[in-house]
């Protein structure tokens, strides 16, 4: 430990949070799962966004100074309810998770510091993540407008870190309210569907029109010009607050920084004593945990089905899985809708792009279930020890994963058929090879682990990741193509085949992977 | 009568020899202690065994069947039960069994009641249906084991089975894998709980450094210390040349 550090981790506030701090993001960087490779293409990219894009921008920007009128002020509250409300949701998510289940506060709180430090250290940490995860996607635009003509814009950061402070004390004073009302278990399920229906909530909320209204729809940017024009509508008190403190106002920056502090001192302060007893609770929950409902054993005689019936239940049990897949499978209800409205009304460019879109987020989720179900195994050696070939299992993991999408998209796929013949079947070949597709890059480049460490996609190659993402959108495109009725949708057909070839690996190569 | 495990000039290395030359048999129907200090190749042994290790030469022949030739008809006579148990946390015990027999293709009739026997000698019939996730330890242990058994394996094979368990549970386990080797079945069981190996092992192995350094009864590895060992113990630090504890007694 070299001397800066020493100093800094003797078990005061700040060590605590040094601490706390280094653990995130040993934890980020596990997740990215490149390591320093992961961290340095984060670079080049943040890097790289910020020439050539953040720096156009500025230029372009640069003479205009922005009003302080209605339309601004309510794009920048829109803009702000959404930040914070993925603030929230991630703070929600995490709140759990550090405090209730990473079991290392038992050795904290038998130190000798006051439990008010180390709740204090890591709520800040908690914060402080938010943060810099928000800062981070903003900088590369954000930081070239600043220094060529705005300086004053640099309050952005201040603005950003007060809202996440703001935001960390609503998440962690909901998650309290849910530990106390539900306990310890439902909390973390509860925790993470909210977590999932908050970050999606704005943007199920921005397509609105696209889900309930006519024909045209309309985006963020119209709606706010409609309310700004309307003139009975009244903005109410201190809504320009957010726009004269991002334009850097002193006096309202220093207002609004101060409010969000105090917010969350006055909640964390409050919550302190009521987290020590509830993390004590919850370290001991799991044992006390109530017996499932009374189980009607079925035996089989089959390892796919005993398999197939395993996984099924292991991913209805898993509260923090089941969030993530409705987390994107929201994203696909509106392009689901645009598919069959337009369907409907036969505006065939419309209906061909919401159809390719839908197959790309078919293969999304259908990869992210099949990484979980694949590779997410806890008993490895119990399979590998059975006398069932590997191909067995994975044709089972496999069809647990797809079973979800199947049910989610059947009645969209079903409408389709009936409404358009031609373009239903283009979409069911485009969705099933896009999950057939993502499903073989998670066998190839399989990682097994312990399921609890999959919370997210913890572990997964970037590498698989993008060949993914690659290879569904190129369906995606096919199917589009296809539906327009050009003979180019052979070309992305293609060549998502000939990246899937490139990639195969044989049952040795995943063996060996596997070894490694 | 076919021998239980047969291994010959097993070799397998990672970045170091982990086994070498190894040459064991074990007989049907007798309880078999391995030994050897850490890293001595007791569990990648086994796991080669299991069939979960391919080793870079030599052979494994489990009651005649050559694991490397025909592995799925050996791991349907095998159990391997490792020290951290393999199990679903979110899945109940009697859902593991369920799963379990699946995979072995245990006829429904006969898992239902092997499952219902093993649960209830071990004491987790009460604890059927809830979640192994807020299991103890002991608890967690006698579940994996159970899964080990539901398909009655000709040949048992151990990876420190009493590590972590209370007296209590110890006892359970070590009572009923007592009672499949009066049954027939064979057990292959590694441990560092010498008094263990010394009570309940019919015949001890003593590995280090991937080979076999003494094998036999307890009276047989005595006579191969001159004399100069006692307990297991005794013998075991004798024969691996670990007078590390001695000198450590010293202090």
């Amino acid at each position: 430990m070299s001397g800066a550090v020493a100093r800094i981790m003797r078990g005061n506030t700040a060590g605590l949070l040094f601490h706390e701090l280094r653990l995130s993001w040993r934890a980020l960087l596990a997740r990215s799962g490149g390591g320093k490779q992961g961290l340095v293409i984060a670079v080049l990219l943040i890097g790289g966004l910020g020439i050539f894009a953040g720096v156009p921008l500025g230029l372009f920007l640069r003479n205009y100074q922005p009003p302080v009128s209605r339309l601004p002020i309510i794009l920048t509250d829109l803009a702000l309810l959404a930040v914070a409300s993925l603030m929230i949701s991630q703070t929600l998510s995490s709140a759990t998770e550090s405090l209730y289940q990473r079991g290392d506060l038992d050795l904290l709180f038998t130190a000798p510091i006051a439990p008010r430090k180390t709740l204090a250290a890591r709520f800040m940490a908690l914060a402080v993540t938010v943060f810099m995860t928000f800062a981070l996607m903003a900088t590369p635009l954000l930081l070239p407008v600043a220094l060529i003509g705005h300086p004053s814009w640099l309050a952005f950061y201040l603005v950003l870190a007060a809202t996440a402070l703001g935001a960390s004390a609503i998440g962690l004073a909901l998650s309290t309210l849910l530990f106390r009302l539900i306990g310890a278990r439902r909390t973390r399920a509860v925790a993470q569907f909210l977590a999932a229906i908050i970050g999606a909530g704005f943007f199920l909320v921005s397509q609105i029109n696209t889900l309930f209204g006519k024909s045209q729809a309309h985006g963020i940017w119209a709606q706010a010009k409609a309310l700004a024009m309307d003139e009975h509508f009244q903005l109410p008190p201190g809504a320009d607050i957010p726009l004269r403190a991002l334009l850097g106002q002193p006096q309202v920056l220093l207002g609004y920084t101060l409010g969000a502090v105090a917010l969350f001192f006055g909640i964390s302060t409050w919550l302190g004593n009521r987290f020590a007893a509830d993390a004590a609770t919850a370290s001991g929950a799991d044992t006390a945990n109530a017996p499932d409902r009374v189980h009607v054993a079925r035996w089989e005689t089959s390892a796919f089905r005993a398999t197939f019936r395993k996984e099924v239940r292991l991913l209805w049990r898993d509260a923090a899985l089941v969030s993530n897949v409705l987390l994107r499978t929201l994203y696909i209800i509106p392009l689901a809708i645009i598919v069959i409205r337009s369907a409907h009304g036969m505006d065939g460019f419309a209906l061909a792009a919401g159809a390719g879109g839908l197959v790309f987020m078919a293969g999304q989720v259908a990869g992210t279930l099949a990484w979980i179900t694949v590779s997410a195994e806890e008993a490895h050696d119990l399979l590998a020890g059975s006398p069932t070939s590997q191909v067995v299992f994975r044709r089972a993991k496999l069809a647990a994963a797809y079973l979800p999408l199947i049910a989610f998209l059947s009645p969209f796929m079903g409408y389709l058929v009936w409404a358009s013949p031609m373009v239903g079947l283009f979409a069911i070949i485009g969705c099933t090879s896009a999950a057939f597709a993502c499903g073989l890059i998670n066998i190839w480049f399989q990682k097994p682990s312990k399921r609890k460490d999959f919370r997210r996609r913890k572990g997964s190659s970037w590498f698989a990741t993008l060949a993914e993402a690659v290879i569904a959108s190129m369906i995606g495109l096919a199917t589009t193509l296809a539906i327009l009725g050009t003979p180019w949708a052979a070309v992305p057909g293609l060549i998502a085949a000939g990246l899937l070839v490139m990639l195969r690996r044989s049952d040795a190569q995943i063996a060996q992977a596997i070894e490694d | 009568m076919v021998d239980a495990l047969v291994v010959r000039d097993l070799n397998k290395s990672f970045k170091a020899p982990a086994v070498s030359g190894l040459d064991l048999v074990v007989r049907p129907g007798e309880l078999y202690a391995l030994l050897g200090p850490n890293g001595a190749g007791k569990t990648t042994t086994l796991r080669m065994v299991a069939g979960l290790l391919a080793p870079d030469s030599g052979t494994i022949s489990v009651f005649g069947i050559d694991v490397l030739k025909d592995p799925l008809a050996a791991k349907r006579i095998i159990a391997w039960a490792p020290d951290e148990p393999m199990l679903y946390e979110r899945l109940t015990p009697l859902e593991y069994l369920e799963f379990v027999a699946g995979l072995w293709n245990v006829p429904p009739d006969l898992a239902a009641s092997r499952a219902e026997d093993l649960l209830r000698t071990l004491g987790l019939w009460e604890d059927r249906n809830r979640r192994c996730e807020g299991f103890s330890r002991g608890m967690q242990q006698k579940a994996a084991l159970a899964g080990a058994l539901i398909h009655d394996p000709r040949l048992l094979i151990l990876d420190e089975p009493l590590t972590g368990l209370d007296a209590a549970v110890a006892r359970q386990v070590k009572d009923l894998l007592q009672a499949r080797v009066a049954a027939g079945a064979t057990v292959i069981l590694t441990t560092h709980i010498l008094e263990v190996a010394e009570r309940m092992a019919d015949r001890i192995g003593i590995i280090q450094r991937g080979r076999l350094l003494a094998e036999g009864t307890l009276d047989e590895l005595r006579a191969q210390t001159a004399g100069r060992g006692g307990t297991l113990e005794d013998v075991f630090l004798e024969l691996t040349g670990d007078h590390g504890a001695t000198r450590t007694s010293n202090l």
